[in-house]
Parts: structure tokens; C-alpha cells; sequence
């Protein structure tokens, strides 16, 4: 089957204006303007099969925006080919739009004064859809999105989440087989960050619809995503699943452990981070010290009746990335 | 239906729905939008007043414009630039779209970018002005079917020559950052320039009139065959406003290529 996206060799370079600060660096500036090369994406190569549901992570500024706007064909390369769904973005950059939808995050594509029914209307005609076409579509989506009562409110009126909702089904109006979602869930609250995952992932079951998905949030990482690659500085650090991702990037286990007697422990690479009667929260880091050893050390001074490992949370696992990023600077 | 057609036939259907949707979205607050329409309907109105005062005090001709030459440059000009701004209103947006990111939307739509971005909004005072460059034609110009035809063709040249003239200047925002002011001010110098009498322009801001801000091509030269006809004037009108229609195309496609995007947060208006 063919790949949904192919990336080979993709590199962009922006070139910034750059300013010391005060009149007189203005008035320099204006006469003699001095100019820096950022190199945004560096040479990054990728397969997505169709159907995958990718989480594209790393801190600000790594070159995750430009990146989806160059496989998008928002962009022009400097180098490199991409092919989705076989066509080449720039030169197919209209063939492509019929069989894509973008949601930004940050960017809207409702009219803000109008409700969202007739912004889907007019969608529908952008589409080339007849307009029996938009209206069973529209059913279907409004039902899946539970939007049918925000219909007709002007979008000015929606709340964040009801609003992200309306741009969800907005882009996907035209049945779209990859959707890209560049940080969907920014500024929602938890529970309808939940509701957005959940049709993220419904979307994916029943339409097989691929997922291209960048956010900040581990919980959007880890409850919707199967694959996560990261980049950081404009270069790939890491591609695998997002198991693999939580296990192997950081080296640390999580040891709660129920004793039933008193238990202490000192050891290198073990911290003691909870002490409750015998009940003791440990962390492990594993480049120094093993799991078996703790536990063997535990078992010597009593019996253990409960214990659970299990590897850093989510949250932890990002910000080491853009901790160990910014070190690199 | 072949496939030029189709899609030429699917881009007519989407400018219609276009003004369906922008008129519905302009009349979303009724009070305002009648107040735009017959506020400029007023505020040219106030202009007839300064150009009677004006021949009453000079004589019947200034560079061998009377009245009603001055009064159909004027019916023109409120018409083209009124039909220019209810059809294309994004355009005096194109800077703002182009360096905040926002033609990302556009771009990943499938239609051609440039009449889908300025297809998709409307000035609902352009109404006003269009209503008053229409009256304005009634009242002051003698009736005849010839000079209705040619009326409303020149004004839909020169909605096209105003639009494509502030496209290719907003399009400089692609290579120098932002240039909306130069742009905004390209566009009204061109409107200004039109509502004065061609003659009255000689040496270098003649030339500057055929070429950087073409007011002759939209203006001068049509009020001319609007007085007597002449097929090969025409023509040239015709062939000259092609050239700054492909220009203003061009420009946005080399600017394009030079596009950043960016990540600041929008709405669609």
C-alpha cells in the first residue's frame, strides 16, 4: 500500500532581519540591514503508513509548525521531496487540499460573525460539494461532534471547546484521508480535552483516517497516539512507539512498594520521594542502579505485599526532551 | 464538461456563493450595514456640492472638462471602486493576511489562492458607493444604451485595475515585510488621481499616470471613448488593463514562493 506521507531529505531555512536594540540600530538597520539564517528543518525523513496515528512532538521553535506546512504545501522546501498520498504538494497543491484537513489550533476557519452552519455551507461549495452532499455530511459530523445545538450560534459566541469542535468538523467536511491537528487541545480545559481525544480517536477507527497530530500535551500523546517522533533544532531525535518513547528516553522506573514491616533504603541511583508507614514511592534511576536490586534489598529487610512499577509520567518524558534540547544549546 | 470549464463553472459558483455569504454576513447587524451603505452614499454626495461651487466660480470648462465630464469620473470612479470592494473586499487585507500567517487557510483550500482570498469578504460600504456611482451615472449623464454598455464595462474595468493594482503592491509584503501603508496609499492615489481631469497632468506625472498608478487606463482614456467611441481606444484600454491584471497575478506568484507563514492567532472576520 502506498505510504500516506513520504518525507526525504526535507530541509527549510528561513532568513531573519536581525536588530540590535535603540534608535540609532533602527536607523542603521534601515540603511544597512544585517540578516541570520535559522535552519528550521534539517534534512528530516519519514514514512507514515496510512491509517497511523502519529504524535509529532518537541518544544517550541524545533520546527514542528514548519514541517507540517511544508508536507501541507503551505511552504516550498528548500531541498528535499515529500509525497502524500503520492502527489507532490506544491505541484498538486489543489488535487491534495480534496483529500486533506488541517485543524491550527491558533488559526480559525469559521467565520467569526456567522454561525458555524453556514461556514460549513460555504465550505462545502469550496470543496465542490453539491449542497445535498454538505447537508448529509454535515449531519454526520454535527452528530459524531455533538455540535447540532452550536449550528446556528454566531462562532463568535462558542466557547474554546465548542469552537475546536466546529473546526474539527469544519475539516473534515470534506472527508478528508489524513487529517493534520497542530495543537488541537491548546488552552482547553481537561474534560474537554478528553471529549476532543475521543474524536480524534473515533475518527481514526471508523473513517481510518491518519493522524498527524503536534501538541505539548502528553496526555493528547499518550491516549491517542501509537507512533511518536520527535524533533528538536530542526533534526528527528527520536521515532518510535510511544511506549517505547516513555520506557527507553527516560531511564527511570517508578517503585511503589508496600511492606509489611519498617524498610529503609540507600543506595546509588535510588531516591526515597514518599515515606507513608511501609509504604515507600521510590525512583530508580536505571543507568545506576537495577529494579532487581532494589526489590532484592527490600525483600531482605520484609516481606513485600504490593508492589507496582511503572515508568515516568508522560509530562516528565517531554520535559526531559526540551530539558536535554535546550542543554544542547 | 471539459475540465477548464468545470472548474471555471465550480470558481463562478463559489464567487456567487461568496456574495450570497458576505452580503448574509454584512447584514448580520442590519443598523450598522444601512448606516455604511447610505453614510458614503452621503459623504460622495457631499463632493457634487464642492465641483458646482467650483465650475460656478472658474467657468464651463477646466482643461477642457465641463461637469458632467467631471461628474461621469466621478459616477465611475464611486461605481468601480464600490464594486471593487463588495466583490474583492479582502484586498485591503492582503498585507495583514500575507504577514500574520493567515493565507495558510487559503492555501490549503482547493481553489486558486489570490480570487480566493479576495473573494472571501466583503466592504459593506462598497454598497453605498456603488449605489452612488450608479444614481450619480442616471442623474448626470444623457441616456442611451451605448452608454450604459460602456459604463458598466468600464466599471468592471476598472474594479478589476483597482483590485490588481492594491494586489501588487500589498504582494511587496512578500519580499519587504509588511507594505500596507504603500499599498493602501497606491490604491487611493489611483482613486484620486481619477476624479480630476486627465489634461490637467502633463511631463512626468502624465507618464506616472499611465504606468505606476494607472488612472489613465481606468479613468481618462474611457471617459474619452465614453464621448466618442472609438473601437481601436478600446481595444487598447482593454489590452493595457489585461497587462496590470497579469501583473498584479504575477506578483502574487513570485510572492508566494517567498511566503514564511507564521503562527499568530486569528479569526476569519
Amino acid at each position: 500500500m502506498e505510504p500516506a506521507i513520504q518525507v526525504q531529505g526535507l530541509r527549510k531555512e528561513f532568513r531573519l532581519r536581525t536588530k540590535q536594540p535603540g534608535l540609532k540600530a533602527s536607523i542603521r538597520g534601515l540603511l544597512r540591514p544585517e540578516y541570520r539564517t535559522v535552519e528550521a528543518v534539517r534534512s528530516i525523513s519519514f514514512q507514515i503508513e496510512p491509517g497511523e496515528v502519529l504524535a509529532f512532538i518537541g518544544p517550541n521553535g524545533a520546527g514542528k509548525s514548519t514541517t507540517i506546512k511544508l508536507i501541507t504545501g503551505i511552504l516550498y522546501p528548500d531541498a528535499g521531496t515529500i509525497r502524500v498520498l503520492g502527489l507532490d504538494p506544491h505541484r498538486s497543491r489543489k488535487a491534495l487540499a480534496y483529500r486533506i484537513g488541517t485543524v491550527f489550533g491558533q488559526k480559525s476557519q469559521l467565520w467569526f460573525h456567522l454561525p458555524p452552519a453556514d461556514s460549513f455551507q460555504l465550505l462545502g461549495s469550496i470543496y465542490d460539494m453539491s449542497r445535498k452532499q454538505t447537508q448529509t455530511r454535515v449531519g454526520f459530523l454535527s452528530e459524531v461532534f455533538e455540535i447540532g445545538d452550536l449550528m446556528d450560534q454566531p462562532v463568535r459566541k462558542l466557547s474554546l471547546g465548542q469552537r475546536i469542535r466546529c473546526e474539527m468538523a469544519a475539516s473534515l467536511i470534506h472527508s478528508p484521508q489524513i487529517l493534520f491537528l497542530d495543537e488541537p487541545s491548546i488552552g482547553l480545559d481537561v474534560v474537554v480535552k478528553q471529549r476532543i481525544r475521543d474524536l480524534i480517536g473515533r475518527i481514526n477507527r471508523e473513517e481510518g483516517v491518519t493522524i498527524f497530530l503536534t501538541s505539548h500535551d502528553a496526555g493528547d500523546i499518550e491516549k491517542i497516539c501509537r507512533r511518536a517522533m520527535v524533533i528538536n533544532h530542526g533534526s528527528i531525535v527520536w521515532d518510535g512507539s510511544v511506549k517505547e518513547l516513555k520506557y527507553s528516553l527516560l531511564n527511570r522506573r517508578i517503585v511503589d512498594v508496600k511492606m509489611d514491616g519498617p524498610a529503609t533504603i540507600e543506595m546509588p541511583g535510588v531516591t526515597v520521594v514518599k515515606r507513608k508507614e511501609y509504604a515507600l514511592k521510590l525512583d530508580v534511576d536505571l543507568s545506576i542502579a537495577t529494579t532487581e536490586s532494589v526489590i532484592t534489598a527490600l525483600m531482605r529487610q520484609s516481606a513485600i505485599q504490593d508492589i507496582t512499577i511503572s515508568s515516568a509520567p508522560m509530562e516528565e518524558v517531554i520535559s526531559h526532551i526540551y530539558a536535554r534540547g535546550k542543554g544542547d544549546t | 464538461m471539459s475540465e477548464p470549464t468545470r472548474q471555471r463553472t465550480n470558481l463562478l459558483r463559489l464567487a456567487l456563493h461568496y456574495f450570497r455569504f458576505n452580503l448574509s454576513a454584512g447584514m448580520a447587524y442590519s443598523t450598522s450595514f444601512l448606516i455604511q451603505v447610505f453614510g458614503m452614499a452621503l459623504n460622495n454626495g457631499a463632493f457634487i456640492i464642492f465641483w458646482l461651487v467650483l465650475f460656478d466660480r472658474i467657468g464651463a470648462e477646466i482643461a477642457g472638462y465641463g461637469f458632467t465630464d467631471v461628474m461621469f469620473l466621478w459616477a465611475l470612479a464611486a461605481s468601480g471602486f464600490g464594486l471593487s470592494v463588495v466583490v474583492f473586499g479582502n484586498t485591503h487585507q492582503l498585507s495583514r493576511i500575507i504577514y500574520t500567517g493567515e493565507l495558510d487557510v487559503y492555501l490549503l483550500q482547493p481553489r486558486p489562492v489570490l480570487l480566493n482570498v479576495l473573494l472571501s469578504r466583503t466592504v459593506v460600504s462598497g454598497w453605498g458607493d456603488l449605489l452612488y456611482g450608479l444614481s450619480l451615472f442616471v442623474i448626470t449623464q444623457p441616456m442611451s444604451l451605448t452608454g450604459w454598455l460602456l459604463f458598466l464595462l468600464f466599471t468592471i474595468l476598472m474594479a478589476l485595475v483597482v483590485t490588481a493594482v492594491r494586489v501588487f503592491y500589498h504582494c511587496l509584503t512578500f519580499f519587504l515585510g509588511n507594505a500596507e501603508g504603500f499599498a493602501q496609499l497606491a490604491g487611493e492615489l489611483v482613486i484620486s488621481f481619477m476624479l480630476y481631469p486627465g489634461s490637467i497632468f502633463r511631463g512626468p506625472a502624465a507618464w506616472l499616470l499611465h504606468s505606476l498608478i494607472p488612472a489613465a487606463f481606468v479613468a481618462y482614456i474611457p471617459a474619452r471613448i465614453f464621448a466618442s467611441f472609438d473601437p481601436g481606444t478600446l481595444l487598447i484600454v482593454l489590452a493595457a488593463d489585461a497587462v496590470i491584471v497579469a501583473a498584479a497575478f504575477l506578483m502574487f506568484r513570485l510572492g508566494l514562493r517567498r511566503y514564511e507563514s507564521g503562527n499568530l492567532i486569528g479569526s476569519r472576520m
